[in-house]
């Protein structure tokens, strides 16, 4: 059988081999392709085998075609321009008051006690329940849309970002306090720059929040983005469209976390911690 | 390294993927996920019921299917479809074995490449309007220019709404068409988030009846039938459970012609609206003529093919005409008729 084989030859043969370090290279560079194209040999396997229908799944190459045919068109600009554009808006709207609000409670206890109630009970509601009342209230729009995946972005923002600074090391607002600082030079001399990492954290799962909030918003009566791809696709009986959409989601969610993280590898060079050391020797 | 090395985590990759080979190899020639597919024998007939097709109604709430086949110990199960779109997802997925669409519908997941047969008509519907409130300005199709007009993509009333932008010279790119399932396009129009909805009985006269919407463009011949589908796999397989169930289908379109009354009062239970609204739409748009699918289906369906290939709704290169022949399928019907003659 193939696992036998591959056991017993592939791997286990090339231990006592000469240039060891070049195969380990090798497939140190080939490892994180191999359940990709496992997958995808799966996908064109169950096809040629009738195991699914192609109006289910359909061939790569139709996915391949389609997409190329949806941006020849522009279609696909114009669905992507859609949601980049409200992702956003949400996400400034969501992750600036997140931020604040976050400094102000972590920093003051009163704040905390007034405000971090109210959103830990805001917090306890899933998130897309949140939907029908945002109909409701903001109606069939843009304005709806924008607002959830502001809530969205908000809440990871505002608790990471509130953890942050109440985890800054109380020595050094100290010691900052001994040299004779004010409350303004202690806040951006120290908290600051020590809440850092957490808020970094709390932007970027922020992030991926408005990105799932986007693809709710988009779902309900929608007329254009990436998400409503989705629907329009299982609407009409198109899942090339669909997988289109998906792959679309999938690139767009890792560019713009990759984005963020070396953003955050810029703002937090000067730490000395086993991620960045890691990260200069691989 | 820990105590599971680089190399360990090598090997259980490897063996990973080649399990998954593994087990992709193992049921060769067995096609375990194919819709229809399976062991021949039947277990559970499963079907679709919809407000819009009234037979259907009747046929659920009589049990007439359970009693035909409870002699085969075969279990009817039926699913609720709220649109051609669902009916057609859920006939495409192995869900229902037989799907209550529009013809445009039916026509358009054909096109796309599910094998479907409409092997029936249930109705001959004028289930569809451009509707809008009372005191909107919008009188005629030009006006909803850079509107916002609530739809449901992949249904008749989204080719009614389509056919009539372009009989105005307008297309999809001119309105802001809202993805709305046709219950929530109604309150979405009642409550103005949109100017305009391109309606569904019985939600249309429902609108009409209780908040006094306007159907300001109306083409009783754009509707493209009712029509009961299936899989090419599932008719294959089991043409004889195929005429039993037009057989029953039969019997309850002579039902719904002789209790007009009952009908309404079935369709006003089943679809939560008044009777009032349930004998507008059976007494002055919905007929239950000749059911066996043929050239009336075709003409209607060859009246879309410009509109589908102009908003590009397919694949270039798929041949609609093809596709129209492909899917009409008469001789289920035509058997069961000519049976029920002869009895």
């Amino acid at each position: 059988m193939a696992v036998g084989d591959l056991k017993a030859g592939g791997f286990q043969k090339a231990r006592p081999a000469r240039p060891r370090k070049f195969i380990r290279l090798g497939l140190g560079a080939a490892l994180p392709w191999l359940l990709p194209a496992g997958l995808l040999g799966l996908w064109v396997l169950s096809l040629d085998r009738g195991w699914v229908q192609p109006y289910q799944l359909p061939a790569p190459p139709t996915v391949v075609s389609t997409f190329i045919d949806l941006l020849s068109r522009g279609e696909l600009i114009r669905h992507l321009g859609a949601t980049l554009n409200r992702l956003l808006a949400g996400y400034l709207l969501g992750a600036a008051p997140g931020v604040l609000l976050g400094l102000l409670a972590g920093s003051s206890v009163g704040f905390r006690r007034f405000l971090d109630p109210t959103v830990q009970g805001l917090r306890a509601v899933p998130s897309l329940a949140w939907v029908p009342l945002f109909l409701l209230w903001f109606g069939i729009g843009e304005q709806a849309r924008v607002y959830l995946i502001g809530l969205g972005a908000f809440l990871p923002v505002y608790l990471n970002t509130m953890a942050a600074v109440g985890s800054v090391d109380r020595k050094l607002i100290e010691v900052a306090r001994a040299y004779g600082f004010g409350r303004l030079k202690v806040l951006f001399r120290v908290i600051l720059p020590g809440s850092t990492p957490g808020v970094l954290t709390g932007l970027r799962s922020g992030l991926s929040l408005a990105w799932m909030f986007v693809v709710a918003a988009e779902l309900i009566a929608a007329s254009n983005g990436l998400g409503f791809m989705l629907v329009e696709g299982q609407s009409t009986m198109r899942p090339d469209r669909v997988l289109v959409s998906l792959f679309t989601f999938a690139v767009l969610g890792r560019g713009s976390d990759t984005l963020l993280a070396a953003l955050e590898r810029r703002l937090l060079v000067w730490r000395d911690t086993l991620a960045t050391t890691q990260e200069e020797r691989p | 390294m820990g105590p599971f090395g680089r190399r360990d985590f090598l090997k259980v990759a490897a063996g990973l993927v080649g399990v998954g080979f593994g087990a992709a190899c193992a049921p060769a020639g067995a096609p375990v996920s194919a819709p229809g597919a399976g062991p021949r024998r039947l277990d559970v007939l499963r079907l679709d019921y919809a407000y819009y097709n009234p037979v259907s109604l009747v046929m659920r709430r009589k049990g007439w299917l359970e009693e035909e086949f409870a002699r085969d110990g075969i279990k009817v199960e039926w699913v609720l479809s709220l649109g051609s779109n669902k009916a057609n997802e859920f006939t495409a997925s192995g869900t229902v074995h037989f799907g209550s669409t529009a013809g445009s519908a039916a026509l358009l997941a054909r096109a796309n490449g599910v094998p479907l047969k409409t092997v029936w008509l249930y109705s001959q519907p004028e289930w569809t309007a451009l509707v809008t409130l009372k005191d909107s300005p919008i009188r005629q199709v030009a006006d909803l220019r850079g509107r916002r007009v609530a739809a449901t993509r992949g249904t008749d009333p989204w080719f009614f709404l389509l056919r009539a932008l372009d009989s105005a010279g307008l297309s999809q790119r001119d309105v802001e068409i809202v993805q709305l399932q046709h219950p929530d396009g109604e309150q979405a129009l009642l409550q103005g988030q949109v100017d305009a909805w391109a309606g569904l009985d019985p939600y249309m006269a429902h609108a009409e009846l209780v908040a006094g919407a306007r159907l300001f463009f109306r083409r009783p011949g754009w509707n493209t039938y009712g029509t009961l589908n299936v899989l090419e796999s599932f008719l294959n397989q089991y043409p004889d459970i195929v005429e039993r169930v037009l057989t029953v289908y039969e019997r309850g379109r002579a039902w719904a012609r002789q209790n007009p009354e009952e009908l309404i009062t079935i369709l006003a239970e089943e679809s939560k609206v008044s009777p009032e609204v349930a004998r507008k739409v059976l007494t002055e748009r919905t007929a239950f003529p000749e059911p066996v699918p043929g050239d009336q289906l075709k003409t209607v369906l060859r009246e879309i093919v410009p509109l589908i290939q102009k908003e590009q709704l397919v694949p270039a290169g798929v041949d609609l005409k093809a596709a129209i022949e492909a899917l009409v399928e008469s001789g289920p019907a035509r058997q069961v008729l000519s049976r029920s003659a002869s009895r």
